[in-house]
């Protein structure tokens, strides 16, 4: 498993804020810098917000590069729109940046959302109860976390596409262009569903900026968007996955019946969410939304601007949501016609590599973590580097850590030495008299 | 840790609960025994209890003859046999009455359940 967050050695001063904020445990301050370990970050971006150094940063592709190479055809993440002065409507966002040299794929993003809205929800209809709930797949931070922490809810993953990829492949057939498409990602997380797609050929995507590079050009070329002429049609529904909720909603039109869903953010909400569905809690729920930021992908790590006012800006946009029978006849054509909208295979479950290949060398070596750890001072304080006494016990038997690495235990080794030292000092030798000591 | 995938652990723990179950309510106490392989775990309880007069009818879904006092803390739906068969590979039933009961179950690592 790869991870997009990229460290910077110069600005890490080796303290320990990062790797407490870290969900997995993925993070370890080793010789005064950091590593994370790859087969458990799930880019959720939670240790670039810990970082008040801005140590840790976003692993995307060349901007400048990108913007000064001719047209770019990009495609815009939902959260792109309001992260100006103002919500930007898709339509007029396009007219304006087409002067800048950015081609905005907003028909294709409209096309895409809706098809995978109306998949999921011919989906979920068609699933039998016990099925259900099913999870959504456009967070995938979260599908990183099912597959480390939650692999018996895999199966619930719903099988639609991201819908950004949906649109790339979408606007390729259609153009039957060879042109390099670029995604404004507002997170680590999605730049790693581009460069290291899950059960999928590479992706249609081939670069990936953070959002906020994007905006800075903007802002700083002083790009500004003529406000939206009421005449466009405003089935700007894309635009509100943005927020919790949005994808639910979206869905929710598409179905025959009634849907019960369940929309939550955080990753503390999410984390709760996924233990009670394992538990089987839930019945009667249709289907489930996690997002792992904030209020949605504006509270993204790579969106530039505060996510209660995009939050507040994308809450008031009128968005068309009653469906004309013609476009609902023109989706349902689309998804009989492509499979676009489909997960190519099953997402597999990733497990961090056991103790050792061999299972009574892994439970021997379970044992000794477990004397280990019962030595240990069992207060987390994180000064070995490690994000709790029972990490370190574990890096002592993968042969990555020391047990002087423990602050405590070295303490305690010191203070043992210390007494040898003393009691050898008072060893006397025979030849001296007692009176001279 | 061990690299044994979230389902063998599933079934696993759940067999040891039934058959615990089970060896405390009906078998009078007695022993567990876990023995880990390379590709499989035995899990077996031995007891000596009353034993099982008919099988057949024991492994059956809703058989019980819980206590009330049982059946009152939930237990006696007669679903414990039932759930460990679904989830072992191998299921044997070793009984006699006035002896006791020996239940060994195998799960394999690699069987696709
Ligand atoms: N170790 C045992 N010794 C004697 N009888 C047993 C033993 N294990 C099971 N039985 C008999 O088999 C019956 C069925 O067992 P089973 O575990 O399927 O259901 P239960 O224990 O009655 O209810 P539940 O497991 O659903 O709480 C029991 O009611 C009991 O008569
Ligand atoms: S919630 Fe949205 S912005 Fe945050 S990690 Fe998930 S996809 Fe990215
Ligand atoms: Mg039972």
């Amino acid at each position: 498993m790869a991870h997009s967050i990229k460290i910077s050695y110069s600005a890490c001063h080796g303290c320990v804020n990062c790797i407490k904020s870290c969900p997995t445990e993925a993070i370890r301050v080793i010789n005064g810098s950091i590593t994370i370990i790859k087969d458990l970050c799930i880019d959720c971006g939670e240790c670039l917000r810990a970082c008040a150094r801005k140590a840790l940063g976003l692993d995307d592709d060349d901007w400048e590069l990108i913007y000064t190479h001719g047209l770019v055809e990009a495609i815009p993440d939902p959260t792109f729109f309001a992260q100006f002065g103002s919500f930007w409507y898709p339509d007029a966002a396009r007219t304006a940046l087409s002067d800048r040299g950015i081609d905005l794929l907003v028909d294709e993003s409209e096309d895409a959302f809706d098809l995978a809205a109306y998949a999921s929800a011919r989906i979920i209809e068609e699933s039998s109860s016990d099925h259900l709930p099913l999870i959504s797949t456009y967070c995938p931070s979260v599908i990183r976390l099912i597959q480390l922490q939650f692999p018996e809810l895999l199966s619930r993953i719903i099988p639609v596409e991201n819908p950004l990829e949906i649109a790339a492949e979408l606007w390729r057939s259609r153009t039957k262009s060879y042109a390099p498409l670029t995604l404004f990602a507002p997170c680590p997380a999605k730049i790693t569903l581009i460069r290291d797609p899950i059960g999928r050929e590479p992706s249609p995507i081939q670069h990936i900026v953070a959002i906020r590079k994007v905006v800075h050009t903007l802002m700083a070329s002083g790009v500004k968007v003529s406000q939206f002429d009421k005449s466009l049609p405003s089935n700007w529904r894309f635009a509100t996955w943005a927020i919790r909720g949005g994808e639910t909603k979206h869905i929710s039109k598409f179905a025959s019946r009634e849907l019960t869903v369940l929309a939550v953010s955080g990753l503390r909400n999410t984390i709760d969410l996924l233990q009670q569905l394992e538990l089987g809690r839930f019945r009667g729920v249709d289907f489930v939304e996690c997002r792992t930021c904030d209020l949605g992908c504006f509270g993204g790590v790579a969106a530039p601007e505060s996510r209660f006012l995009s939050h507040l800006r994308n809450r008031h946009v009128e968005t068309e949501w009653s469906l004309t029978p013609e476009r609902t006849d023109e989706l349902a054509s689309m998804y009989d016609r492509t499979k676009l909208w489909k997960t190519r295979e099953p997402i597999p479950s990733k497990q961090r590599l056991p103790l050792s290949s061999d299972l009574t060398e892994a439970m021997s070596r379970m044992k000794q973590m477990k004397a280990i750890f019962a030595e240990m001072p069992h207060i987390d304080c994180g000064a070995c580097g490690r994000p709790s006494c029972k990490a370190m016990a574990e890096d002592i038997v993968r042969e990555q850590g020391e047990i002087t690495d423990c602050v405590f235990k070295l303490r305690e080794g010191i203070s043992s030495l210390a007494n040898q030292i003393l009691s050898l000092a008072n060893a006397q030798p025979h030849t001296l008299k007692k009176s001279r000591i | 840790m061990l690299g044994l995938s979230s389902s063998v652990c599933r079934r696993a723990a759940i067999i040891t609960y039934e058959a615990e179950m089970n060896l405390v309510i009906h078998g009078g106490g007695g022993k567990i025994i876990a023995n880990i392989d390379q590709d499989s775990v035995e899990i077996m309880t031995v007891d000596q209890g009353p034993g099982i007069p008919d099988v057949g009818l024991a492994i059956k879904e809703g058989y019980t003859t819980a206590s009330d006092h049982a059946r009152e803390m939930g237990f006696g739906a007669g679903m414990g046999l039932p759930n460990i068969k679904r989830n072992a590979d191998v299921f044997e039933i070793d009984t006699e009455v006035g002896v006791g009961t020996t239940v060994r179950t195998v799960i394999y690592f690699q069987s696709g359940q």
